[in-house]
């Protein structure tokens, strides 16, 4: 009897939790989309860190975040099995994994955070409209993936095509600006 | 510490920088401070429209160079400008499609006489 009425709301409930957190991550991303678009660009560099140049400190900062996320996804490809080096898996290994996420998530931060302050929302060729797209589309992707990671119940395939999304996302905002700024102005230093 | 204690907060960390970053999008809002100028007319508006993002709110640079005070050393013309802005140049794009030839004229004269 009572298993009986357990299973349907636990079928119906996938459906609407999926949706939630789709939902959250559109919002998220329409919000920085949105900031961008009606926030005046300031065009500051507010920060350097110890680089020499803020755009110096993004490049390495996204290529650091980006090294991070293809280690993050062999972690992933460890955990679920696909691949067996180590031969047998640590028990750290999840934690590993979800630490390499949360540095490239932090590695991203400063990055964002001077285009959307600096720049804002810009369409002024074909790759700016693509990063800015992207730059947007990617925070929305990490959050469904942070409450996918969270929330149980989910499908198995779900958190790997996330996974892959992100990561993608990533590869393409930094061949949007890093390896743009390479070609067009050459390897930046420190 | 346990590594996975160790993790639990490099996330809450991390979670607050973040925190730190949506507000300060916020906190620092230009346009209403006490440090803002009161300029305005067709070039000023041109300006913040278009150039402001990369050359800065008041001409001091950003991601483009400085205009403040430098304009009229490097374009002694303002021709010479004007075909900058036109034409663009290196990672400067062209506004010959964005702006009419009066709006151009407009941003320049202002770069030229109200960036100091």
């Amino acid at each position: 009897m009572t298993a009986s009425t357990a299973g349907p709301v636990t079928r119906a409930s996938v459906p609407v939790k999926l949706l939630a957190i789709v939902l959250a991550g559109a919002a998220v991303s329409i919000a920085l989309g949105v900031y961008g678009h009606v926030h005046d660009p300031t065009g500051e560099k507010p920060y350097t860190l110890f680089f020499s140049d803020t755009i110096n400190l993004k490049v390495w900062f996204a290529t650091a975040a980006l090294f991070l996320a293809a280690v993050q996804v062999l972690l992933a490809l460890r955990l679920y099995d696909k691949i067996h080096v180590p031969r047998t898996a640590p028990p750290w290994l999840g934690d590993a994994h979800r630490l390499t996420g949360i540095v490239t998530f932090g590695l991203t931060l400063p990055v964002a955070y001077q285009c959307l302050w600096a720049l804002g929302f810009q369409s002024t060729d074909g790759r700016v409209l693509l990063h800015s797209l992207l730059g947007s589309f990617f925070f929305g992707a990490f959050t469904v993936k942070v409450l996918a990671v969270r929330t149980h119940g989910l499908p198995n395939w779900l958190l790997p095509v996330v996974g892959g999304i992100v990561f993608t996302t990533l590869v393409l905002i930094w061949t949007t600006s890093s390896v743009w700024f390479w070609r067009e102005f050459g390897f930046p230093s420190f | 510490m346990t590594f996975k204690r160790f993790v639990n907060v490099i996330e809450i960390v991390t979670l607050v920088v973040a925190l730190g970053f949506v507000v300060a999008l916020f906190a620092n809002e230009p346009g209403g401070g006490a440090g803002s100028t009161a300029k305005s007319g067709p070039g000023y508006d041109v300006y913040l429209a278009n150039c402001a993002r990369c050359h800065g709110q008041d001409g001091q640079g950003g991601v483009g160079p400085k205009l403040a005070g430098v304009v009229t050393v490097d374009f002694p013309d303002a021709r010479e400008e004007i075909a900058v802005v036109r034409d663009g140049r290196a990672s400067m794009p062209s506004f010959k499609n964005d702006l009419s030839a009066t709006q151009i004229q407009d941003v320049v004269a202002y770069t030229r006489t109200q960036l100091k």
